[in-house]
């Protein structure tokens, strides 16, 4: 009855010894050795002394990593992808960036205005948008400047430094095109102007296909509502756009024919390119992977049997395929896709690698369903020039020392 | 009669959802009816953004004096006494690289910009004199404008041509051209 299935798995492996040393005992004594049972741990805390809210074990130490300068007021955080598993990334652990830092918002105040080139400007409160049909997504968000740092030379000392601006979630919402026709767009409305409740009001224009197509007006994320942090009581999920389109704390949509050109957009989010020439409106976030484990940072212990394992997703589509090489690039074999595999969002693949003890560097490449291959750095040199900083999708390379040791280098 | 009732319910909820779904920018003659109709007014108490063609701009004017004045007390600790950038405080240049003036495609965001965010910890505090000003000094110190008496105001700020615009090109994937996006 006291016993637990971790008492028992132990007690079997106690007994399974015991038997072989019985075995060997039996020639100088003929006495039955009395087996001795492992101590039971005894009882537990009760239900009453759990949190209400469940907390994880306090053996568990996985966090995000912190960084701002100057207020703070304009920071971020990064997911520990090396330590996560499946697709899902906990709320707790999603990466973080605010303009502003995170107001304090009460849902039953919280309203968000739609107004503009529409028949009919209305006012929504959370109660009225938690009344429209919902659905449910698993989807990856992405900082446009996750792996910014890695552009000239590597420089992150584990996946999370280099790739932790990305993270999964299964998201709730109404479909914004139903609360759109509400209103009766005007027909030849072409962009949305998204505005954030923070203190700097952050805004983004979006196109009016988007809004159309996938766009969500989240509330949920992994089965809750949403984390301060990420825009409670309510942000815009635009999947597979860069992150910073993805407004938080929103308040208000304004209908027109015109991008604003938004401070995000023609500064932080625009990205440089050749000859003076500076891309904007560049939404998506392209086909990438990595290998989250083994990463640098980690130290395999010896030669013999690791899984590969790592994360690949496209902001156009679905992860089709991806090929990992564990000779520096000179063969590549295909990794297992785990299911689910869904559109925009994070894939997990797996695959089962021998490492004989030598040198050498392991890294993915993925395909989506539009055919578009990830690209190394040399390819994204020679595409936008060497001062890109945004959009950074290239393969990332792993070196394995002889010791086991692995670390962030370039081929 | 209440089971034909029910039946009524159904059937508009079909309607609904089937337009909801599938109407693209029409607007359908079924809706949920959630949320309240809001007026010009209720509106104007929401609305700050500023367009490229200088809509949303408000009354008011402020020139290159009282722009220094403003940023000496309230922007230099950040940015610098000359918009060189103090990295302590996380402020980078405003001279050169992401963050510089001369560079931005429209003067209107920059107006947008300081008057809603800026001071960084104190942000929507500026009187829209103040923000005229601002804009007037920061285009002049980074030798945008060759005035330095500029003064600004609704009209004169729309005016004003960015000369680097011609220098932004748009990601085709976005699904729109430079022509799409020109003020005419």
């Amino acid at each position: 009855m006291k016993n637990t299935s971790l008492t028992n798995g132990n007690r079997r492996q106690f007994m399974k010894a015991g038997m072989a040393t019985s075995a060997a005992l039996l020639s100088s004594s003929a006495l039955a050795q009395e087996t001795v049972l492992e101590p039971s741990r005894g009882p537990g805390r009760t239900v009453m002394e759990m949190g209400y809210y469940g907390e994880r074990s306090e053996y568990v130490k996985d966090a995000r990593l912190k960084g701002n300068r100057g207020t703070g007021l304009i920071g971020g955080s990064l997911t520990p992808l090396q330590h996560g598993h499946g697709i899902v990334t906990p709320s707790g652990l999603h990466f973080e960036v605010h303009h502003s830092g995170v107001p304090d918002i009460d849902p039953s105040e919280h309203k968000l205005l739609i107004h503009g080139m529409v028949d009919d400007a209305k006012i929504f409160t959370m109660e009225d948008l938690l009344r429209f049909p919902s659905v449910n997504r698993f989807h990856f968000l992405e900082c446009a400047g996750n792996g910014m740092g890695e552009w000239m030379a590597p420089r992150g000392q584990t996946v999370q430094q280099t790739h932790g601006l990305t993270s999964c979630s299964q998201w709730t919402g109404v479909p914004l095109k139903i609360v759109l026709n509400e209103l009766g767009v005007k027909t030849d409305a072409k962009w949305i102007l998204a505005e954030g409740d923070d203190g700097a009001r952050m805004t983004r224009s979006i196109p009016m296909w988007k809004a159309m197509d996938d766009a969500i007006l989240a509330y949920a994320q992994n089965g809750e509502f949403l984390r301060p942090e990420q825009g409670f009581p309510l942000r815009l999920l635009l999947p597979g756009f860069e992150g910073n389109m993805n407004v938080k704390w929103l308040r208000r949509l304004e209908i027109g024919d015109k991008p604003w050109w938004t401070h995000h957009e023609d500064t932080e989010y625009a990205d440089p390119r050749p000859n003076d020439k500076i891309r904007a409106f560049s939404f998506y976030m392209e086909g990438r992977s990595v290998i989250t484990s083994p990463s640098a940072g980690m130290k395999l212990n010896g030669p013999g049997f690791y899984e590969i394992s790592g994360l690949a997703w496209s902001g156009a589509g679905t992860v089709k395929k991806v090929d990992i090489s564990t000779d520096s690039g000179k063969t590549w074999q295909q990794a297992n896709l785990e299911a689910p595999v869904l559109p925009k969002s994070h894939t997990r693949f797996k695959m089962p690698w021998t490492w004989d003890g030598k040198e050498t560097n392991i890294m993915s490449r993925s395909t989506d369903d539009t055919g578009y291959v990830q690209p190394t750095y040399e390819e994204m040199y020679k595409l936008q020039g060497p001062i890109g900083m945004m959009h950074n999708n290239a393969i990332q390379n792993w070196h394995i020392a002889q010791d086991g040791e692995i670390t962030n280098v370039r081929l | 009669m209440s089971a034909y009732k029910t039946m009524k319910i159904i059937t508009l909820t079909t309607v609904t959802f089937g337009v909801a779904f599938g109407g693209l920018y029409a607007s359908a003659q079924e809706k949920f009816g959630f949320g309240r109709s809001v007026d010009k007014d209720e509106i104007a108490r929401y609305d700050s953004d500023i367009h490229t063609d200088g809509t949303g701009l408000p009354e008011g004017s402020g020139n290159v004096a009282l722009g220094r004045e403003i940023f000496e007390y309230q922007c230099a600790l950040c940015h610098g006494e000359n918009l060189e950038g103090v990295p302590e405080m996380g402020a980078r240049t405003l001279h050169d690289g992401r963050r510089d003036i001369k560079k931005l495609p429209y003067a209107t965001s920059l107006f947008d910009f300081v008057r809603r965010a800026m001071p960084l910890t104190d942000p929507g505090t500026l009187s829209n004199d103040e923000a005229y000003g601002l804009v007037a000094f920061l285009l002049v110190e980074t030798g945008v404008i060759d005035d330095p008496d500029l003064t600004l105001d609704a009209k004169s700020l729309a005016a004003i041509k960015m000369p680097n615009r011609k220098n932004f090109i748009i990601d085709p994937a976005s699904r729109f051209t430079a022509e799409d996006l020109e003020d005419k």
